[in-house]
């Protein structure tokens, strides 16, 4: 299925989103990845590695299991979860690692960076780099470092070497300026691993095409489980990876509601969130078009989450595609709604999700209520929480 | 095309002499320094100046322009103020102006206002290195019947070809990267970057000027053996980080002596 919708769009756009903003240092690499990519999509060999090593590496498919009590608890609809909290490394970021790995060796490159909030992302892409034998820096706001620092642990096991980014708010917008200058400075040799759906074509439509096997295998398994397709499916949207992997494969089933929730911070109108969709307005950042938490001078406004995975002022240039369409519905949870759902989901099904996850099963209190006995809800729980059990700690005292 | 800039390339083409750009921030190190900044540096016989219009995530710069870039935004600077810097200089000086900094406050004032703006204040152009010929292309006739220049880069990495359809579609001159990677490197002249240079100097049909990582006479000398030119911007952010405000019109003058030798 093509992403893009009309003949006369440019490439690497979705409607008008999207694009190469770049120094011109960096095109040379964005054309040899395109070119790459296209040698891997037309490579049965190479399919066959990536599906190989989501299976025997990652233990794909993922569980797509049913919430009983949850279920029970909310007296709606049936609830299931599709368990990326499950795959080696504990989040959906291992997907998108494992293949852009693959690329990087085709492309011969000798070095690896990345960008990391969470550190999933940060430790997925270390995980391959050892892997493959490649030197690796991740980049990483020391506030982050600190808020998420059991993976900044494990990133230093894995060898890589994690830098402190001091910039901006030291979050994951600054760590992705610094990512963007190493690779500047060190285009030839090096790959940058992104660890969303953003930035310049072609990382939007690598990545996402890395990520849909979450929602292919979910269509799959509701299908065996329930003989038709969900009435709903819900992801969290930082940079929107993990959310486009499970909605692409469903966006020609106009039925299949699809609902991603951003991050309200401390409130909508706070001031202090990263709802990106819901306030934002479009721009460009990080290489793409795309909507922008922005002032009225076009300065970029700093985003808060007390979730380090969602403290992103932009989003992939698909989203805000698909929210101009109306085709995916963007919503939001607080800090607090996210804690709330991330102690109920624990206690009553023995899972402790991500932060990030928590947000988009937070949204399960306003969805819940208007759902039937018999509709079908699929939530991604892009990954687990042991990351977070400092912040969770915090909130139980 | 800009005239001034026109003018100024021509004159100097004749004379056998070479350009010396300098890029400030506007609104930095004060919100106001901008304009005596820039009257000082016509004193001191630069010839054309980039006005950096500060972004908050400048992803080409390194650390001291990203520096000064959020001093400015926080000294609060805005869009309207830089268009004014432009404003004060023109009735008393001809010296081209380049507007550089990053597409987002652009397209967030409004591309076709922004470039009415700026025609209207008499600027001579832009300098955005993260809006490239693919992104731009549908703004060249509009920037054309404004005699606005949007001047392109081109970095060691760029294939043959890409240099020539820059050439193709430039209006002034050529804004040539020195190395691969942001602002405020040392750049050292490999073999490498000579062939890169020479390959510039005997194909390209405009002049180009060579910025990123020029901060000594010795680099002045070097790049313009085959450049028309070249522009200093971080070593001249720091001349003006380390100077007290009453010697800035003097050490401004002694830097830029300096540079030219
Ligand atoms: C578990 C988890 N979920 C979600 C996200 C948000 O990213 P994305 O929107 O790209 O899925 C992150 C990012 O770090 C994460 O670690």
């Amino acid at each position: 299925m093509s992403n893009l919708k009309t003949k006369t769009e440019k490439k690497g756009y979705f409607g008008p989103y999207g694009g190469q903003f770049i120094p011109e240092t960096l095109r040379p690499a964005l054309l040899q990845l395109e070119e790459a990519y296209e040698a891997f999509k037309n490579s049965q060999e190479f399919q066959d590695k990536f599906k190989w090593e989501l299976k025997e590496y990652v233990g794909r498919p993922t569980p797509l299991y049913f919430a009983a009590n949850l279920t029970k608890h909310y007296k709606g609809g049936k609830i299931y979860l599709k368990r990326e909290d499950l795959n080696h490394t504990g989040a959906h970021k291992i997907n998108n690692a494992i293949g852009q790995i693959l690329l990087a060796q085709f492309m011969k490159k000798k070095r690896i960076i990345a960008e990391t909030g969470a550190g999933q992302h940060g430790v997925a892409t270390a995980t391959v780099a050892a892997r493959a034998g490649l030197e690796c820096v991740v980049y990483m706001g020391a506030e982050d470092m600190e808020r998420q620092y059991p993976n900044v642990q494990r990133m230093r096991m894995l060898g890589a070497a994690v830098e402190p980014v001091h910039s901006g708010t030291a979050t994951l917008k600054d760590a992705t300026n610094e990512a963007l200058r190493d690779w500047l400075k060190n285009v030839e040799h090096t790959h940058y691993i992104i660890g969303s759906a953003v930035g310049p074509y072609p990382f939007p439509v690598i990545v996402r095409d890395f990520q849909k096997i979450i929602g292919e295998e979910t269509r799959e398994q509701i299908n065996e489980k329930a003989n038709r397709l969900p009435d709903y499916i819900l992801a969290c949207v930082g940079g929107g990876s993990n959310a486009i992997g499970i909605f692409y494969p469903f966006l020609s089933d106009k039925n299949v509601k699809l609902i991603g929730v951003e991050a309200s911070g401390k409130g909508i109108d706070s001031g202090e969130h990263s709802a990106t969709l819901s306030r934002g307005a479009a721009g460009v950042f990080h290489g793409m078009r795309t909507y922008l938490l922005q002032d009225s001078e076009g300065q970029v406004q700093l985003p808060y989450s007390l979730s380090a995975g969602l403290d992103y002022p932009g989003v992939g240039p698909e989203h805000s595609f698909l929210k101009d369409q109306q085709r995916v519905d963007y919503v939001y949870a607080d800090d607090r709604q996210a804690l709330d759902a991330a102690k109920l989901l624990t206690r009553l099904e023995g899972i402790i999700p991500a932060l990030e996850s928590a947000h988009a099963l937070a949204y399960l209190e306003e969805l819940m209520p208007k759902t039937k006995s018999d509709d079908i809800i699929i939530i991604n729980l892009s990954g687990r929480g042991d990351k977070d059990m400092n912040i969770y700690s915090e909130y139980l005292k | 095309m800009s005239q001034r800039l026109n003018n100024l390339l021509t004159k100097k083409n004749a004379a056998g002499e070479k350009v010396l750009s300098i890029y400030v921030t506007a609104g930095f190190p004060e919100k106001d320094a901008t304009v005596d900044i820039i009257f000082a540096l016509i004193e001191s016989g630069v010839d054309f100046i980039e006005l950096g219009m500060p972004f908050s995530d400048p992803i080409a710069d390194g650390p001291v322009i990203q520096n000064a870039s959020q001093k400015a935004l926080d000294n609060g600077i805005s869009m309207n103020e830089i268009f004014d810097v432009v404003k004060t200089i023109r009735p008393k000086s001809d010296i081209p102006i380049l507007l550089m900094g990053y597409i987002n406050p652009v397209m967030r004032y409004g591309m076709d206002a922004f470039i009415q703006k700026a025609a209207e204040v008499k600027a001579d152009g832009f300098i955005l290195p993260d809006w490239p010929l693919e992104e731009s292309i549908e703004y060249i006739d509009l920037l054309k019947r404004n005699d606005l220049d949007l001047i392109h880069l081109i970095a060691p990495n760029t294939p043959k070809n890409r240099i020539k359809q820059i050439d193709d579609i430039s209006s002034s001159f050529i804004y040539c990267v020195a190395y691969t990677g942001v602002t405020g490197l040392n750049s050292q002249i490999t073999d490498e970057t000579k062939a890169f240079l020479s390959h510039l100097k005997s194909n390209l049909k405009h002049p180009f000027i060579v910025g990123f990582g020029v901060k000594t006479h010795e680099d002045f000398k070097n790049f313009t053996q085959f450049a028309n030119g070249v522009i200093v911007g971080t070593r001249f952010i720091q001349v003006l980080e380390n100077t007290p405000k009453e010697k800035r019109t003097g050490t401004i003058s002694n830097f830029i002596q300096s540079i030219r030798g």
